[in-house]
């Protein structure tokens, strides 16, 4: 796939949050009469973003060490490249996007909440690394929401790759046992597994996915594991506590950012990464099966400011 | 639920609990801590303004009262104005005197629409309507699947056209259909659409226009951020919601979005999902809300749950049983069993005050959380002797043993019980005000 094409669609997803933003942006700059009333303003554009109160306090007292009238007088693109660094400074991370290993097997788990959008980008990760060539397997071990076999059969169905069977009800580590020798025994070189919504405080729950984790490691302790945890972009600081019950029970590798078609900032991903590190990896822009991108800070941070 | 903003109160007050008097530069600490607590909440940015603006005009306003302390009259005011923005009383659901009464519910994607209908409809079967859920989602994968399933498992008609129809078409045949079937209450499951998604809301517009809907529930998840004004805002703009569902408020999102909505939209609030079980469902109370941000404990709440679950005769044998300290193994097991009807011991302490703190120092909210403890204690206690289970202070080691090999559990299992029943009584001991809302 085109990289420059990828990120061109990206952009064109976040042209609403982008363009909402810039709008502010300047009108916010252009419209203070004082460096309080300035700070006020960006404070109130940092928290409707979702930022949170934390990431938006820390921000803020960067720029209370600005002489506010220099900067007026030189206009706001210092101001917003100033930003712009304070952003992508901590969005930043060293660790790599999704990728797949090709000398093992690459096993998949998605983990999120209720409703975030697990299922869905589980059928766009499917497509992204069936177009390239590789040999895939899902597995439902969501067998607990009323038809969400059926879903993520209907995905593997509409991308073309092969699912494991299952019945509604079943113990889901057991699905996923099933899944990595069936994955061994077909030559599968991906395993996408998709778990049940939970909240992060239900404990038996979140023991569940723990033994889900064991069995992988037991089964296929040779493989690349990426654990992703799917945070819906709407969410307000809550996503920060289950970032964090997550990655306490598990080892998060990283967060998928869904629902990034609305009209919601998606301010929470610096909050989350600010707060816990955990890397972001990718973003859902979208109901297609192409909506799906890599993360990356510094364009993220562009599309929203330019 | 609420947990953070009613922990953050808690701490704010604490701080000023034992000042006989407020100084100018307390009152200002404390609003920002309330601001602060409130923006970490989600409450939205524009509605803490507006209430912490009016929280100090009523704070400065307010004559000293000779009965109350600065800081229980600031909790005094802030309850009021929460309360004051959730809404003042209760909103029940418009029931149409002349039958089919018809529901829509709508929403962005995986907020628990779903869910939510099936819940609803149980809700009305209780009631003795004879309810009917329209599969309408013809969009998202195995969607009408969903709803299907749920139907069968909850024992509710659910109708469906398949994905080939519109919404429309769909409901205007089950509108036949449920007239042959007499149904009064009629739910629509909708898809989950953006609000910014003109195509899918106009489909919700026309289903609108042709049919005489009684209540437009908006589902919104309770751990929302900022953005969820934004679109409930379009969803009002375009048809006209009647109502609110909350979901999701059994985690521990701290539900500001519950404050933003009723205040920016002036819609109210009407019903909150709270668990994954049909049952896990109850109306939305505004002011029995507001007690439970301030940590005060939703007493009211209680009461009416442990009604529904207790017969009165019950209660006041509880209540003896309690006061005379002779609360047994017997009766702990028979506790257990009824709070896993009610809900989980969790959601129970949360609304009982003083139980909120309490239940982070002990092992007893797990008790009703995994499936299978219960029958494990059954087990324990059905293998003891009656004496036993009156007076467990006579278990030593050698009983420990043989209620063990009795009831195929460990040691350690028979230890646990019996460390939580004494938690449990000790607990009642020091609470002797439990009794005052146990039947009134």
């Amino acid at each position: 796939m085109n990289v420059k094409n990828i990120f061109s669609q990206f952009k064109e997803g976040l042209y609403k949050t982008r363009k909402e933003f810039a709008n502010k942006l300047g009108y916010l700059f252009s419209n203070s009469k004082d460096k309080s009333e300035f700070l006020d303003k960006l404070e109130e554009l940092l928290i409707l973003s979702d930022l949170g109160i934390s990431a938006s306090t820390e921000i803020m007292n960067e720029f209370q060490q600005i002489n506010f009238r220099e900067y007026k007088e030189n206009n706001f693109i210092f101001f917003k490249e100033k930003l712009k660094v304070i952003l992508i400074d901590i969005l930043n991370s060293t660790a790599p996007n999704l990728k797949i290993d090709e000398d093992r097997m690459n096993i998949i788990m998605l983990v999120g909440v209720n409703g975030s959008g697990k299922t869905s980008i589980a059928g766009k990760i499917a497509y992204r690394f069936k177009n390239l060539n590789n040999n895939l397997i899902m597995v439902p071990a969501d067998t607990f929401r009323a038809a969400a076999i059926q879903q993520l059969k209907i995905l593997a169905n509409k991308v073309e790759v092969e699912m494991v069977n299952t019945k509604e009800g079943a113990d889901p580590a057991s699905v996923v046992y099933d899944g990595i020798n069936a994955a061994r025994a077909r030559g599968k070189n991906i395993v996408i597994i998709d778990t049940a919504g939970r909240l992060h405080t239900k404990t038996n729950l979140m023991n569940e996915l723990e033994k889900i984790k064991r069995v992988i490691q037991k089964e296929a302790d040779d493989c690349s594991l990426e654990i992703l945890q799917t945070i819906d972009a709407t969410m307000g600081q809550n996503a920060i506590a289950q970032a964090e019950f997550f990655n306490n029970s598990l080892g998060i590798s990283g967060i998928a950012l869904t629902k990034m078609d609305g009209t919601a900032k998606g301010g929470i991903v610096i909050a989350i990464k600010k707060e816990l590190s955990i890397p972001i990896k990718l973003i859902s822009c979208g109901e297609k099966l192409n909506n799906l991108y890599d993360f990356k800070a510094e364009k993220f941070v562009e599309a929203l400011l330019d | 639920m609420f947990a953070n903003l009613t922990d953050k109160f808690q701490r704010i007050f604490k701080k000023i609990k034992n000042k006989g008097k407020l100084n100018e530069n307390d009152i200002k600490n404390c609003l920002h801590e309330i601001r602060i607590a409130l923006l970490e909440a989600d409450v939205n940015y524009k509605v803490v303004k507006e209430f912490i603006d009016s929280l100090r005009d009523k704070i400065l306003q307010e004559k000293i009262s000779e009965s109350l302390s600065p800081a229980q009259q600031i909790i005094k005011i802030v309850n009021e104005e929460i309360t004051l923005t959730l809404g003042s009383k209760q909103n029940d659901l418009n029931v149409n005197p002349s039958p089919p009464t018809i529901i829509m519910l709508a929403g962005l994607q995986g907020t628990g629409k779903t869910t939510t209908a099936v819940k609803l409809a149980n809700y009305f079967r209780k009631k003795g309507h004879l309810p009917l859920l329209i599969a309408t989602d013809i969009y998202r994968p195995a969607a009408i699947e969903q709803l299907q399933v749920l139907g069968e498992k909850t024992n509710l008609p659910v109708f469906s056209m398949g994905k080939k129809e519109s919404a429309l078409n769909i409901v205007k045949a089950a509108l036949k259909y449920s007239s042959q079937k007499n149904n009064d209450v009629l739910i629509i499951d909708t898809a989950g659409r953006l609000h910014i998604d003109d195509k899918l809301m106009n489909e919700l517009e026309e289903i609108d226009e042709n049919i005489p809907l009684q209540e437009k529930l908006l589902v919104v998840d309770a751990m929302a951020g900022q953005d969820a004004v934004n679109s409930a805002k379009v969803f009002c703009d375009k048809i006209k919601i009647s109502g609110i569902i909350l979901t999701k408020l059994d985690g521990d999102t701290r539900g500001g979005v519950a404050l933003s909505l009723k205040k920016v939209l002036g819609v109210p609030i009407k019903f909150i999902g709270i668990g994954e079980k049909i049952e896990n469902f109850e109306p939305f109370r505004p002011e029995r809300m507001a007690s439970r941000i301030l940590g005060m404990g939703d007493v009211l709440t209680l009461i009416e749950k442990v009604e529904t679950a207790y017969s009165k005769d019950e209660l006041k044998k509880l209540d003896r049983k309690m006061r005379n300290h002779n609360f047994d193994l017997n009766d702990f097991y028979l506790q257990l069993k009824k709070m896993k009807n009610i809900g989980s011991v969790d959601q129970i302490m949360d609304m009982v005050p003083g139980f909120n703190h309490l239940k982070n120092r002990i092992d007893v909210t797990k008790l009703g959380e995994r499936e299978g403890e219960l029958k494990k204690i059954e087990a324990i206690i059905s293998s003891m002797t009656i004496e036993e289970r009156e007076n467990p202070s006579i278990i030593n080691g050698s009983r420990k043993k043989r209620i063990s090999r009795g009831s195929g559990t460990q040691l350690s299992d028979i230890n646990r019980l019996l460390k939580q029943f004494y938690q449990i009584k000790e607990m009642f001991k020091k609470k002797p005000k439990l009794k005052n809302f146990s039947f009134n």
